[in-house]
Parts: structure tokens; C-alpha cells; sequence
């Protein structure tokens, strides 16, 4: 899986589940945190989201705004996680 | 220099910058701002609203996330004699429309990040005469950049009075009209002198500031803050989303007073949040604006043995009039938190149906009288007969109290307990039903995280309780084993006939559980097999 694909995927999930707009124009680097995009209740559903498709755990130390600040950002803490094994 | 008289709020911060020009007053992201600094850019402010035409009296809109130029605005359009209108940055584009055109702004103070919708806002037929801190050459209205606003630090020379009013605050009214609450000098100083007198607030401590500009808990981390000369570090809205980023910052920034809503402490209380940080600074933790659920209170409570906990009542109508010192981590199945005995220069009344005092134990609606109350409600004269009880005193000179619209109960030790709100007590198959006792009963449950119970009108005239609930990752519990759960406390006509289970709940703006969106949610989903 590439971080494209990657990036893709969460794309979706923001557009569709959390914005109920396909249509949805998202930036790679869009601050969707502080934009209002991704509202505390969405950063749980995008969380659970997150963990169902690429089979990781969260810890909660983890959900920062570092981490979670733009596709960009969560991208690659993702890859990290898949990839480089430091899962649960 | 001899002896001043503090009647308005900026008087508190050039009284602060004469004491230590030096004092830190804002933090925000990598900001700072002291109070000379403070004082000289607001006062700076201030002479360009009035070139703009700001008069005295005139309402100003601040459209803006936390930043330290939010702290310029407020401060600035108060110096020049006008009322800061805070426009919630998340609201849709109509709602703000309406707050600028129902409280008669013309003058916008907005942050770069909100000119797409400054622009929209044209297109909504809303008319300006001049937005701060955008150039004309982003937008159609007369602008002027904060480049642009000069450096004239002395106080601008315009009368202004106690009674003049310095915000206007917009809170969702329960027909989801938005009404004004209008607040004056003399309401928000004294809230600041309670506040800085009742925690001890000075300036070796560093206050947190949670709550958007435009909810009243704001109020107390700035005006109380100014009072004690305190240092506010403004919490950025990305941080407050996730649990791990508001405890870092709480951290890192060494905050001494953290004033929020329940909501944010359950999110801290969470496992893993908190481990391996040091809290060591964080002295007081107060929070309001509704009930706290016990078992996460007790969790953090064990886990912060050093601060001490305050639960803050008080509608945005009167800012905080009651509170009550948690004694130690409650009883997790205990009854809810008591909102506790009124602060010093607050009388409290508690009234019957008929506007009669209740006897001491019986529930009926508080009436607050207190230097913190507000005017009234802005153009409101409907709502503005009902706010308000009248007891007769010296003939024919009435006492004003306020109607908080909440139901309490007074103890034998004179500590008030909060029963809901008056309209949140539904007639359930005939029975007075208190929706707030539900959701306590229903957050006991170990699984459950937050709860939110409503009632539904059914076509023959009742009222049918439904409920949602969140659940820990955990849970196994179902809404039939929930039921099954609340049929063991509550009589049989209290039980939701509809239990949802919900991945998170909506928010008001002001970060509340949103009920009528819940309700209109699951009516959406009526056919869902989430329910029993």
C-alpha cells in the first residue's frame, strides 16, 4: 500500500462519512483541525476508521494534532505504524 | 499615583501594565502579548474604530479564532465605548447573518482565515461599513489591515459608564432562534472580582482559556484574569479536539487554573491521557455548563490529588452565581454534584409555579439577584417580561431578580442541587419525568460514556422519552441490556422506550450534547436496527 493510497483512503472516508459531501474538494495539507473540517466527533469516528482499515490501535498518547492535523500528516503517521511494525 | 476608580473592563488592564508593562497577559500558538502591549494596541484599536465611525453604544463583531489580535479586538472596541459581538467562526454563514443583522453591526474586526466567508456574506445581502484586519483588496466591503490601524496607545477620551454595555453574547434559544444576551461594564467586572477574589487569582498564575469568545466561560478566564494580572494562555481550537493535544498544552503551559466543560474532563479522563505528565502547577480545575458525570470526575479526581474541583453554576444570563467545592473523588453511583451555595453579593430565591418562595427542601425555579446579571436580552421585549421576577421592596421600588429557568432544591446546609432545567421535566403516561435524572442514571452504567435523553411528543398528546448513549470501546452492552440496566432504579415510566447507541453525540457550538440534533438524527433512522 502506498501512501497515496493512503492518503486516498482517508480522503474518502473525510468527504463521505464526515462531510456527507462527495463532492468535497480536500487538501493534502488542508488544516482540517483547526478549519472546524474534523470536529471532536469526528476525530473519534476517523480514529475508529483508521484502526478498522489498517488493522492498528490508537492509543489515545497518540491522537495529537501532530498527528492528526492534515491527510498529509495522518498519512504518514499511519505508514509509520503499518509499516515500521511499532503496531500494538 | 493616587487612587484610581475601576469601573470598566479596559481600566483593569492598563491598571495591570502600570503595575509590570512586562506581565505576559495572552499566549496563543507562539504569540505573546503583555499588558503594555495590551493596552497600547487596543487603545490603538479603539482610535480607528471611532475614525471608522464606532460610537458609543455601537456593537462591533469579533470573527475570529483564538488568537492574541481576539484579545486586541475585545479590549479595543470596549476602549472606544462598544460592545464585542462574538461570530462564531463554525456557525453557518445564515446564523452569522442573522446575529450581524439582528444586533445592528457595522463594524467587523475578522482574522484573514475567515475571508471566504466575509465574502459570502455579501452575497447574503449582509451590509458593513468596515471589516479590520482583511484588505480591500480581498473583499467588497471597506476593510482596513491591522497594519493599517497605527500606534496611538493612549486611552481614547469618551464617556463611558458601568451600566454602557461591553458584549453581547449569542446563545441558541430553545426554538433555535439565537437570542443576544446583553452584558455591561458593571456585569463583567463584577464577575471578575468574584472570580479573581473567590480563586485566588494573581499574577504568578497562568489561566487557561478553553472556551471560545463567543461562550460565557471565556469571560471568566479573561476579565477574571485581568483582575488578578494573570497570564491567559489561550488553548487553540485544533488542541481542544483530542484529548492528548489539550493535555499537552495544559502540560507544557504550566496552567495553575483550568476553567472548562465536563466534557473536556471526561476526554482527559480517559486511560493513557494523562500518564507519565507532570500537573504539578494545576492547582484549580473549575468547570460548568452541565452536569458532570461522577465516574469520570472520580477518575480524574484520583488522578490529580493535588488540584482542587469546583463545579461553576450559573446561566449566561447571570455568569456564575453558585459552586460547590468537591470534597474528594464522589461516590461513582452517588447523586449528581450539588451546584453548591451562592457567592458572596448574590441572593438566590428559589420560586413555585405561582412565583411564591418555595419552603426550604422543596424544589422549585432559582431566581438570582446579583451585580453579575445581564441587561436583558437584545431586542427581545417578549423574552425580556418573562426573564425577570419583580419582589416588591421599598414602595413600589422592585428588586430585580433574574429567572435562571432551572429547577433546584436547597439543602438543610443551604447547598443548592440542581434539578434541570424547567423545561427539561417532561409528563411522561402522567408522571413528571426529569429527563437530567435519566441520562445520571444512565451514565452510572459502566459501559456508558455520555448520555442524552429527550423527550418526543407522540400524536395522542404525551410525551414518549427516548435516549442515545455513547459506549466504551470495550462495551458489550446492548440498548435492551441498558433498559434492562435502567428498569432497576428508575420507575417503569422514566425507562426510554427508544435506546440509541451513538459513536459520538453532536455538539451545540458552545460544545454542549445536542439534543434537538440527536433527536432529529434518530428520527431520521427510525427504521435502524440499533434500537430496541
Amino acid at each position: 500500500m502506498s501512501e497515496g493510497d493512503l492518503r486516498q483512503g482517508l480522503r474518502e472516508f473525510i468527504s463521505h462519512e464526515l462531510l456527507m459531501d462527495e463532492t468535497a474538494v480536500l487538501d493534502d495539507d488542508q488544516e482540517l483541525l483547526l478549519d472546524g473540517t474534523i470536529d471532536s466527533l469526528g476525530a473519534t469516528r476517523l480514529v475508529g476508521h483508521i484502526e478498522g482499515t489498517w488493522s492498528i490501535k490508537i492509543p489515545p498518547e497518540d491522537v495529537t494534532v501532530e498527528n492528526f492535523r492534515t491527510i498529509a500528516t495522518m498519512a504518514g503517521y499511519v505508514e509509520r505504524r503499518v509499516v515500521d511494525g511499532s503496531g500494538p | 499615583m493616587g487612587m484610581r476608580m475601576v469601573y470598566l473592563l479596559p481600566q483593569l488592564v492598563s491598571d495591570a501594565a502600570d503595575h509590570d508593562p512586562d506581565q505576559l497577559a495572552f499566549v496563543c500558538r507562539d504569540s505573546t502579548l503583555t499588558y503594555g502591549e495590551l493596552e497600547q494596541r487596543s487603545n490603538a484599536l479603539a482610535h480607528a474604530l471611532i475614525a471608522r465611525g464606532v460610537q458609543r453604544g455601537d456593537r462591533v463583531g469579533v470573527f475570529a479564532n483564538k488568537s492574541v489580535e481576539t484579545g486586541v479586538a475585545m479590549y479595543g472596541i470596549m476602549a472606544a465605548g462598544g460592545a464585542y459581538v462574538p461570530l462564531d467562526p463554525t456557525s453557518p454563514p445564515s446564523r452569522l447573518a442573522y446575529v450581524i443583522q439582528d444586533c445592528g453591526i457595522h463594524h467587523v474586526i475578522a482574522e484573514n482565515r475567515q475571508r471566504p466567508t466575509v465574502t459570502g456574506l455579501e452575497k447574503l445581502g449582509v451590509k458593513l461599513d468596515t471589516v479590520i484586519g482583511l484588505t480591500d483588496a480581498d473583499i467588497a466591503y471597506p476593510a482596513m489591515g491591522w497594519d493599517e490601524i497605527g500606534s496611538r496607545g493612549e486611552a481614547p477620551r469618551r464617556r463611558v459608564m458601568e451600566q454602557d454595555l461591553c458584549y453581547v453574547l449569542y446563545t441558541s434559544g430553545s426554538t433555535g432562534v439565537p437570542k443576544g444576551i446583553m452584558h455591561t461594564h458593571r456585569s463583567a467586572l463584577s464577575w471578575a472580582y468574584v472570580t479573581a477574589s473567590e480563586y485566588s487569582i494573581g499574577d504568578d498564575d497562568i489561566l487557561s482559556n478553553y472556551a471560545p469568545i463567543h461562550f460565557d466561560l471565556s469571560t471568566l478566564d479573561f476579565f477574571g484574569g485581568a483582575k488578578g494580572r494573570a497570564t491567559v494562555v489561550m488553548i487553540p481550537e485544533e488542541h481542544m479536539k483530542l484529548a492528548a493535544s489539550l493535555a499537552s498544552v495544559l502540560e507544557q503551559s504550566q496552567i495553575t487554573l483550568f476553567y472548562t466543560v465536563p466534557r473536556a474532563l471526561v476526554q482527559l479522563s480517559t486511560p493513557g491521557v494523562l500518564d507519565q505528565r507532570d500537573f504539578s502547577s494545576l492547582t484549580r480545575i473549575l468547570f460548568g455548563g452541565e452536569p458532570m458525570p461522577l465516574k469520570h470526575l472520580h477518575s480524574l479526581m484520583r488522578k490529580l490529588p493535588g488540584t482542587r474541583f469546583y463545579n461553576v453554576y450559573g446561566p449566561t444570563e447571570v455568569n456564575g452565581v453558585t459552586h460547590y467545592e468537591v470534597p474528594g473523588p464522589p461516590p461513582v453511583d452517588g447523586d449528581a454534584l450539588p451546584i453548591g451555595v451562592p457567592y458572596d453579593n448574590v441572593e438566590a430565591l428559589v420560586l413555585d409555579e405561582e412565583d411564591d418562595p418555595v419552603p426550604q427542601g422543596e424544589v422549585g425555579e432559582l431566581a438570582i439577584r446579583s451585580a453579575t446579571a445581564m441587561r436583558g436580552y437584545w431586542g427581545r421585549p417578549d423574552l425580556n417580561k418573562r426573564a425577570f421576577y419583580f419582589r416588591d421592596r421599598f414602595d413600589g421600588i422592585p428588586e430585580v431578580f433574574h429567572r435562571t429557568g432551572d429547577l433546584v432544591h436547597q439543602d438543610r446546609d443551604g447547598v443548592y442541587n440542581f434539578h434541570g432545567r424547567k423545561d427539561r421535566q417532561v409528563k411522561s403516561r402522567g408522571y413528571r419525568v426529569e429527563l437530567d435524572e435519566v441520562e445520571a442514571v444512565l451514565v452510572t452504567h459502566i459501559d456508558v460514556v455520555e448520555a442524552a435523553a429527550y423527550g418526543v411528543p407522540t400524536q395522542d398528546g404525551t410525551t414518549e422519552i427516548h435516549a442515545a448513549v455513547t459506549l466504551t470501546r470495550a462495551s458489550a452492552s446492548t440498548p435492551s441490556t441498558l433498559r434492562t440496566y435502567l428498569a432497576e432504579t428508575l420507575p417503569a415510566y422514566a425507562v426510554p422506550t427508544t435506546l440509541t447507541v451513538l459513536e459520538d453525540f453532536p455538539r451545540t457550538a458552545t460544545g454542549k450534547i445536542d439534543r434537538r440534533r440527536i433527536a432529529e438524527g434518530n428520527k431520521a433512522l427510525s427504521t435502524s436496527g440499533e434500537r430496541s
